[in-house]
């Protein structure tokens, strides 16, 4: 694929306390792509998350990342945020103290402000997430509570595709969004989603089910399997998934 | 004898007697006795008085009112429309261009009534125990030049800002004066009570504050020590309530070399109620140590004490609460929380919340916890584009919060959270967030 790549990773390896997590990645993301990373419970998807946001914890061993052309992993976190990577997290923390409409505009002014943009109007502002918030069907007076503080774990993810929509990341990577969701919380996340999909934004879905997929659909779907994508194909990969479970790719890779 | 108690002595000694010299005598001759406190005594394990003992302190001298004062203005003024009681150098500045008294509002100064009415007046100090908890109040008896007597007799709803400054004196210079803050029955008031001390005082201030609330009377008091890097802050806070009543305290340490601030709470009467709330920044190579006792004396009262401090580069800060229940005080409720948040490596923390109860069906609970910023809260805000050094503010700010929030006073807590943001990085942005 020529040229308009939006993400590519490659040889990437990373391990936490010694132990090597992500065994050689390799991957390419382009412009208004959508993308699933499936595959078993520790097998290293969240931990390719986290090792793009910036996450400390793990130290990077080999390979390497660009966003945009851009070295992502020489990147603190935060720049990587202004530059237009997002993380929608697996459990995203509470922070009580810190309220949520404030942490929201201080990010979009982190952003504006690398770009060279003015800082957002209060009176825009407040326009724009309460749009949001309707979109999302979220009760208004979260935005004077703490960040995520007493959220139920569906408030907690309606609230990271909250913070994407206002956001409007270039590449948004969420990381289980669609676990601990009820049908209707799965299509409102959903709907969310579908809404930023557009020819300049990607976006990585990382999960362990195929559910998600139904709603939104992607264009491409990735197995991951002990550190590594073992195979990738379209949509179809996906189904084929559900209906045989993972073990046959993993043997696959054996035989 | 070390110097400092020899000072004290001299002190004493150097000035005219005044109508309650019998019992300033004898509470020298106590105090002597006893000495200052030490790390081998229990509540003074963590602060040391070496130094301080081994300087000999001159009283501080009398300023003429309104003079040098304006230099050191009070950044709490703004709480209240009234103009602030001063006590300068330990002198209460009543008289000529004394705030005007208001509705419901006795002031006056303690060497007035000691000279006008000293047996009334005598009536009214805190006796202080031969404890090592009492024995700079104990001193402070001996010593106090002059101070506030303040009397509440109806709801007031303005603050009332007293404003201790301790202006230079040369040498190392003493400060003591006293509060005595009474309320009528059913009278209600807040009462801001601002330490500082202008560029170059290398003052050692030894306060007393007593409050005595009469039943169904609510007091709301804060004690602010902001003084600079040369200052030594001593408090003794003692509150007595009756039946009924309600005090919420706050204990605020932004400044000073040395802050000590005692608290004694004797819940009196049944259904009194008591809340303190301490926010103590240890910044820098401040030493800050808080000790708190709150005494259920009888049955159906309850207390709260939430203590949330933060220690950066050598700095220290001790909380020590304890919750007294005495035989008979069934149905007490006592919750204690202190909080410690570490910022650097060379940061000292030490918090020990204790219980002791002589009564049953009583429902007390403590906890105590001291650690370093969140890993995962900081990643979170990290990850949203925010500045690293403002995301240890907005998470330092976060974790003041309780104690923020528990003030009734806006304006007041609008002045504190000011001096407090500028203690922290990215102040223009924490100013924002609010």
């Amino acid at each position: 694929m020529p040229g308009k790549n939006v993400l590519t990773i490659s040889k990437l390896r990373a391990s936490v306390a010694g132990k090597s997590i992500l065994k050689g990645v390799d991957l390419q993301i382009g412009a208004g792509e959508v993308h699933a990373i499936m595959g078993p419970n520790g097998s290293g998807k969240s931990t390719l998350a986290q090792v793009l946001a910036g996450r400390e914890d793990y130290e990077v061993e080999g390979g390497g990342v660009t966003f945009d052309g851009q070295d992502l992993l020489a990147m603190r976190p935060e720049e990587r945020a202004r530059a237009g990577f997002f993380l929608g997290f697996q459990y995203p923390v509470e922070i009580p103290g810190v309220n949520n409409a404030y942490l929201l505009k201080a990010a979009l002014n982190a952003k504006r402000k690398r770009a060279g943009m003015p800082e957002v109007d209060a009176y825009e502002f407040l326009a724009l997430i309460k749009a949001k918030m309707k979109f999302m069907q979220m009760n208004e007076a979260f935005l004077s509570r703490g960040v995520n503080e007493g959220f139920s774990g569906g408030e907690k993810k309606r609230n990271e595709i909250l913070q994407m929509l206002v956001l409007e990341p270039r590449l948004a990577v969420l990381d289980e969004t669609d676990s601990g969701l009820d049908i209707d919380a799965l299509k409102v996340v959903a709907k969310g989603v579908n809404s930023l999909r557009g020819p300049d934004r990607s976006i990585v879905l990382i999960t362990h089910y195929q559910r998600l997929l139904d709603y939104i659909e992607p264009d491409h779907v990735h197995v991951f399997s002990d550190g590594r994508i073992l195979k990738s194909g379209d949509k179809s990969l996906a189904r084929e998934l559900e209906s045989r479970g993972y073990d046959w790719i993993q043997e696959g890779r054996v035989a | 004898m070390s110097s400092a108690l020899q000072s004290f002595e001299a002190a004493l000694r150097a000035r005219p007697p005044d109508r309650l010299a019998a019992m300033r005598a004898e509470s020298m001759r106590r105090f002597l006795e006893l000495g200052l406190p030490n790390t081998g005594d229990e509540t003074w394990r963590y602060t040391n008085l070496r130094g301080l003992a081994a300087k000999p302190y001159v009283d501080a001298p009398r300023i003429a009112a309104g003079a040098a004062v304006d230099a050191a203005a009070s950044w709490l003024a703004a709480a209240s429309t009234a103009a602030p009681v001063r006590i300068v150098n330990g002198f209460a500045e009543l008289g000529d261009g004394a705030p005007p008294e208001r509705p419901g509002v006795t002031v006056r100064s303690l060497r007035s009534l000691a000279a006008q009415d000293p047996e009334w007046l005598l009536e009214r100090i805190a006796p202080a125990a031969d404890t090592d908890e009492e024995r700079w109040a104990l001193l402070n008896r001996a010593l106090f030049v002059d101070g506030i007597y303040l009397r509440i007799d109806s709801p007031v709803e303005d603050p009332i800002l007293i404003v201790h400054l301790a202006l230079p004196g040369g040498a190392d210079t003493a400060v003591h004066s006293r509060v005595i803050i009474e309320t009528a029955p059913g009278a209600t008031a807040t009462v801001i009570e601002h330490h500082i001390g202008s560029n170059g005082a290398a003052v050692l201030a030894n306060s007393a504050t007593q409050i005595e609330l009469a039943a169904d009377s609510s007091v709301e008091h804060y004690r602010v020590f902001a003084g600079n890097d040369t200052m030594t802050h001593i408090d003794a806070l003692t509150v007595r309530q009756a039946r009924g009543s309600r005090c919420r305290q706050f204990t605020i340490a932004l400044g000073g070399a040395l802050v000590r601030a005692d608290l004694r709470a004797k819940l009196d009467g049944p259904g009194a109620a008591h809340d303190s709330h301490s926010l103590l920044v240890g910044h820098g190579s401040r030493h800050v140590d808080c000790v708190a006792t709150v005494l259920h004396a009888s049955p159906q009262a309850t207390s709260t004490q939430t203590s949330r401090a933060i220690a950066s580069g050598t700095g220290r800060v001790v909380f020590n609460s304890k919750v007294v229940v005495a035989a008979g005080a069934a149905g007490t409720q006592s919750n204690q929380s202190a909080r410690g948040l570490l910022l650097s490596p060379t940061a000292e923390i030490d918090t020990r919340p204790q219980l002791e109860i002589h009564a049953d069906d009583v429902k007390c609970a403590h906890g105590a916890t001291t650690g370093r910023l969140d890993p995962d809260m900081m990643f979170y805000l990290l990850s949203r584009g925010i500045d690293r050094a403002a995301a240890q503010s907005l998470l330092i700010y976060a974790f003041l919060d309780d104690v923020l929030t528990g003030m009734s006073s806006p304006a007041a807590r609008s002045a504190i959270e000011n001096a407090l943001i500028a203690e922290l990085p990215d102040a223009d942005l924490l100013r924002e967030f609010r």
